[in-house]
């Protein structure tokens, strides 16, 4: 079914492995390039699958194997996370584009829509399949009307009556208003295409539990409750009584969920980052100090909803930008746009970073305290690797976190988020949730997320396998460019640290057993314990 | 009207009052109208100023000290962007395409110096009396006001947050005035010294020139601030041992620098007095602002409304004793550690000639015990 410059495009690139959009130009429907965005992908053009066996995951991340010209949409600007222009066709069109594989998606259908259920999503995923059929048949009627009018071109240029000239001359322009006509549909179902298309969640581990909150399952449990022999104290009493921090003054200067730490409750901070930093960076993660300001669209990108009326997300009057609520955005975006050579892989980063969140929407009763607030300091570990090595990275990432947690000396429960608790981008989520005896519940300290393909695709990180493949033609070429997986975790939320830290480790009198990690970090301290005055 | 009246009597007066109340009426809407144009007007008044202040612009600054002199280097000098990228240690590209110009990643040692100056700075604060604080770095535009500043207007150096009375604090300063806003501390709690280590941002709007690149002119920085409430009669005498603390610290860094006695047009409404710290930064071949500390006297305070009450009793007229009248505090503010300013000093004065940076020794403990910071091996 491939149209004639289709099968072209398809055979230089095989041949040349150059840009798609190089092929193109030659070709040029700018407009057809702009529909098919990364879905070139047709019965004809065989692509060569990664000679590496994926052995652990499922074979739909093979998918990730076609959708390498993503690149070729926007001419002359290569990226697919360059802007879309539409025109002012579509105002709520996405300002870019995510390299999604529609023809994967219209052979998943089923799989797709259960997951969607799964997830309690309002993805409509034949909505995207009728758009995709639409756009292609749209697409053909426009190359057809491209033919049609460079033969009435064509034979306009020989010596030809009066009569006949003007006749051409007609039906030249109402093909060229056709085609105007039928270009502008194309855009608009593009547009409609990608918004639609980039409401479709990650897919789902196969061992993940289908429901909400109270279906996830425990993956692990660490340590145990302690005993008290005396009135437990929550974290409030404890830091207030200590004069580690102050909610009364932060309410008045910023507002309620905000707060200062003072004494050792900043130094407990700064304790806790420095310690964390140092553990990762033995591990060979690369330290990162990021913005706290980000464009709009790559938070877009990473799978949140800067917009909307119950955003998580702070913005910036005047300006595009807003206050990451993690470094995780800020480290994606790092990697946007970017081709990188396979052994660059895996990359292992960690950064520090202030986060804000307006937690709209939040209701309860942990609304005092540090359990719940407007901004915290974080160390967010971040992974860019191949699909093959993402689960791997996932179970190394929870045991980072879970030696972490264990040297502090906390009680905690690693959990395997269900089906409704992963969030867009996640192919499967743990949450470690820590005894806080004076919270009386465990709160969760720390997540980790596997987000395979979800954010490379939208931030386009993609990367070049090292070895050439053999290509149709019996030679060799340069295999197709992969989309890499992404993960994050927490390292170190601080404000949780902190209520962890001083429910478990209170002593009878008040105090605060530091944990003997920090201790060195604390100019050896091992208690924090009355001011006296 | 309170009496036995007769009718005609009664109604005279009904009308008379009616007359007085309307015109009560009108005069207390003007006067609480003059109260606002007073209020408004008379913000506008700055603070006075130290008779030793040299009158004019920057050009009229005076030299208070200079500490140090100008590195001889026998090799041609990188700025820190050459030296600082060449050793991956910041990414400014990334970071336009991220967040826009004159935002940065820092990564590596360039990360690890930023919290070794933090953790250091903070560690010779601590020692010297000050009260670690983190605070935050949102605050609402009212306090921001209060401390002398102008988030609203065109040219403003301050990003605020939709759809909030939020805005980003440019400074830690606002965040520990605001700590004591609307307090009455009793003479014994003062003075107090606070450091605060909190993120900055600024628009930098109207700030042309070619030091655009780089970490010389940025939206965001860490910083480590100092601020001192005291007793009016203490402020001067804070505001030396600020300069002195900021000294020390520069100087055990081992920087060449000089603290500029500031002329009147470039003190900013709330100082009394202000003191700049300019390092030399070879790779920009001149001397670059790396701290201020300002003697806000009352300035802050009175519109903060941070007051003390004096320990002695009086006399009062009546010849008993009574409490002495609530005194404005004065208020202080110095730059302990700007990061930013500290990275380029650092990088552009202790380059090696292979393009390593040796660190001052008072870091090295605070960066693991590394001596040098070198390209990497790849």
């Amino acid at each position: 079914m491939a149209t004639s410059s289709l099968e072209l495009l398809a055979r230089s690139w095989r041949q040349q492995a150059m840009p798609l959009h190089h092929s193109l130009s030659i070709l040029r429907p700018k407009v057809l390039t702009e529909f098919l965005s990364c879905e070139v992908v047709h019965s004809r053009i065989h692509f060569h699958r990664i000679p590496y066996a994926c052995k652990k995951v499922p074979c739909m991340y093979q998918r990730s194997v076609r959708c390498s010209s993503s690149a070729a949409v926007e001419t002359p600007v290569t990226s697919a996370s360059a802007p879309v222009n539409s025109g002012g066709s579509d105002p709520g069109a996405p300002t870019w584009r995510a390299s999604l594989d529609f023809k994967w998606i219209r052979e998943n259908r089923d799989a797709i829509a259960q997951n969607i259920q799964n997830r309690n999503s309002s993805a409509d995923v034949d909505l995207v399949v009728q758009l995709y059929d639409k756009s292609i048949s749209v697409g053909h009627e426009v190359e057809k009307l491209r033919t049609e009018r460079n033969r009435v071109a064509n034979a306009m240029k020989g010596k030809l009556d009066p009569g006949k000239r003007q006749e051409l001359i007609e039906e030249g322009k109402r093909l060229k208003d056709a085609l105007t006509d039928l270009e502008a549909d194309l855009s608009l179902l593009s547009e409609q295409l990608q918004r639609e298309g980039q409401k479709i969640p990650n897919m789902t581990h196969p061992q993940v539990a289908v429901g909400s909150e109270a279906a996830a399952t425990v993956h692990k449990m660490v340590g145990s409750k302690r005993e008290f022999d005396f009135p437990v104290k929550n974290h409030v009493e404890l830091g207030e009584s200590l004069e580690l921090m102050d909610f009364e003054a932060a309410a008045e200067v910023s507002g309620t969920k905000f707060y200062y730490l003072k004494n050792e409750g900043m130094l407990l901070e700064l304790a806790l980052v420095n310690w964390a930093l140092s553990e990762l960076v033995k591990r060979g993660f690369v330290p990162y100090s990021t913005p706290d300001l980000v464009r709009s669209s790559v938070i877009e990108k990473c799978g949140f909803q800067p917009r909307g009326s119950n955003t998580q997300v702070y913005s910036v009057e005047g300006t595009d930008l807003c206050l990451a609520g993690t470094a995780e955005i800020l480290l994606g975006g790092l990697y946007m746009d970017q081709i990188l050579s396979e052994k660059q892989l895996p990359l292992k980063l960690v950064a520090f970073s202030h986060c804000f969140r307006t937690e709209a929407g939040a209701a309860g009763s942990a609304t005092r305290g540090l359990y719940r607030v407007h901004q915290f300091s974080k160390l967010e570990m971040f992974v860019i690797c191949k699909p093959e090595d993402s689960e791997r990275f996932h179970e190394e990432l929870i045991s980072i976190e879970e030696e972490l947690f264990s040297s502090l000396g906390l009680h905690f429960k690693i959990l395997d988020m269900p089906t409704e608790d992963l969030g867009a981008p996640a192919y499967r989520k743990y949450d470690f949730e820590a005894w806080m005896p004076g919270l009386d519940r465990y709160g969760e300290i720390s997540s980790a997320s596997n987000c395979t393909d979800y954010q490379s695709r939208r931030l386009s990180i993609r990367y070049r396998p090292t070895d050439d493949i053999i290509l149709p033609t019996g030679k060799k070429g340069k295999a197709p460019l992969q989309f890499a997986h992404t993960l994050n975790a927490t390292a170190v939320a601080v404000p949780r640290m902190i209520v962890s830290i001083l429910e478990n480790f209170q002593q009878s009198d008040g105090s605060i057993l530091i944990p003997k990690v920090l201790q060195p970090y604390m100019s050896g301290r091992e208690l924090i314990c009355r001011k006296s005055n | 009207m309170k009496g036995k009246l007769d009718p005609g009597k009664r109604q005279e007066l009904i009308e008379e009052g009616k007359r007085l109340k309307d015109a009560l009426t009108d005069l207390e809407a003007d006067l609480s109208l003059l109260s606002e144009q007073l209020q408004r007007e008379g913000q506008k008044i700055p603070n006075m100023t130290h008779p030793q202040v040299a009158v004019g612009s920057e050009a009229a600054a005076t030299v208070h000290k200079m500490v140090g002199s100008k590195r001889e280097f026998d090799f041609p000098v990188k700025n820190h962007v050459e030296l600082g990228e060449s050793l991956e240690l910041m990414d400014f590209e990334a970071a336009a395409e991220v967040s826009g110009t004159k935002f940065y990643y820092l990564k590596n040692e360039g990360m690890l110096l930023e919290l070794a100056l933090v953790n250091w700075a903070l560690s010779e604060l601590v020692k010297r009396g000050f009260v670690p604080y983190s605070t935050p770095d949102l605050v609402r535009s009212s306090v921001i006001e209060k401390c002398g500043f102008q988030p609203r207007g065109s040219n403003t150096q301050v990003y605020s947050v939709e759809g909030t009375d939020l805005c980003l604090a440019g400074t830690a300063e606002i965040l520990l005035g605001g700590l004591y806003m609307d307090q009455i501390l009793s003479e014994k709690q003062l003075p107090l010294k606070l450091v605060a280590f909190s993120h900055c941002f600024r628009t930098e709007a109207g700030a042309a020139g070619s030091a655009t690149r780089g970490l010389y002119r940025v939206h965001q920085f860490s910083k480590l601030e100092m601020f001192v409430i005291c007793k009016p009669e203490d402020s001067e005498r804070f505001h030396e041992e600020l300069i002195s603390i900021e000294e020390e610290l520069f100087s055990s860094l081992g920087l060449h620098f000089k603290i500029l006695d500031m002329p009147t047009e470039d003190l900013g409404a709330p100082a009394y007095r202000k003191y700049d710290f300019e390092a030399w930064m070879p790779g920009l071949d001149r001397y670059g602002e790396i701290s201020s500390a300002s003697n806000c006297t009352d300035y802050q305070s009175r519109r903060l409304s941070i007051r003390y009450r004096p320990t002695d009793d009086i006399i009062l007229p009546t010849g008993k004793k009574g409490k002495a009248p609530l005194q404005f505090a004065h208020t202080l503010n110095a730059t302990a550690v700007a990061v930013p300013r500290m990275i380029v000093s650092i990088l552009e004065n202790f380059q090696q000639s292979d393009g390593s940076i040796l660190i001052p020794k008072v870091l090295q403990p605070y960066m693991s015990g590394r001596e040098l910071i070198c390209r990497k091996s790849n």
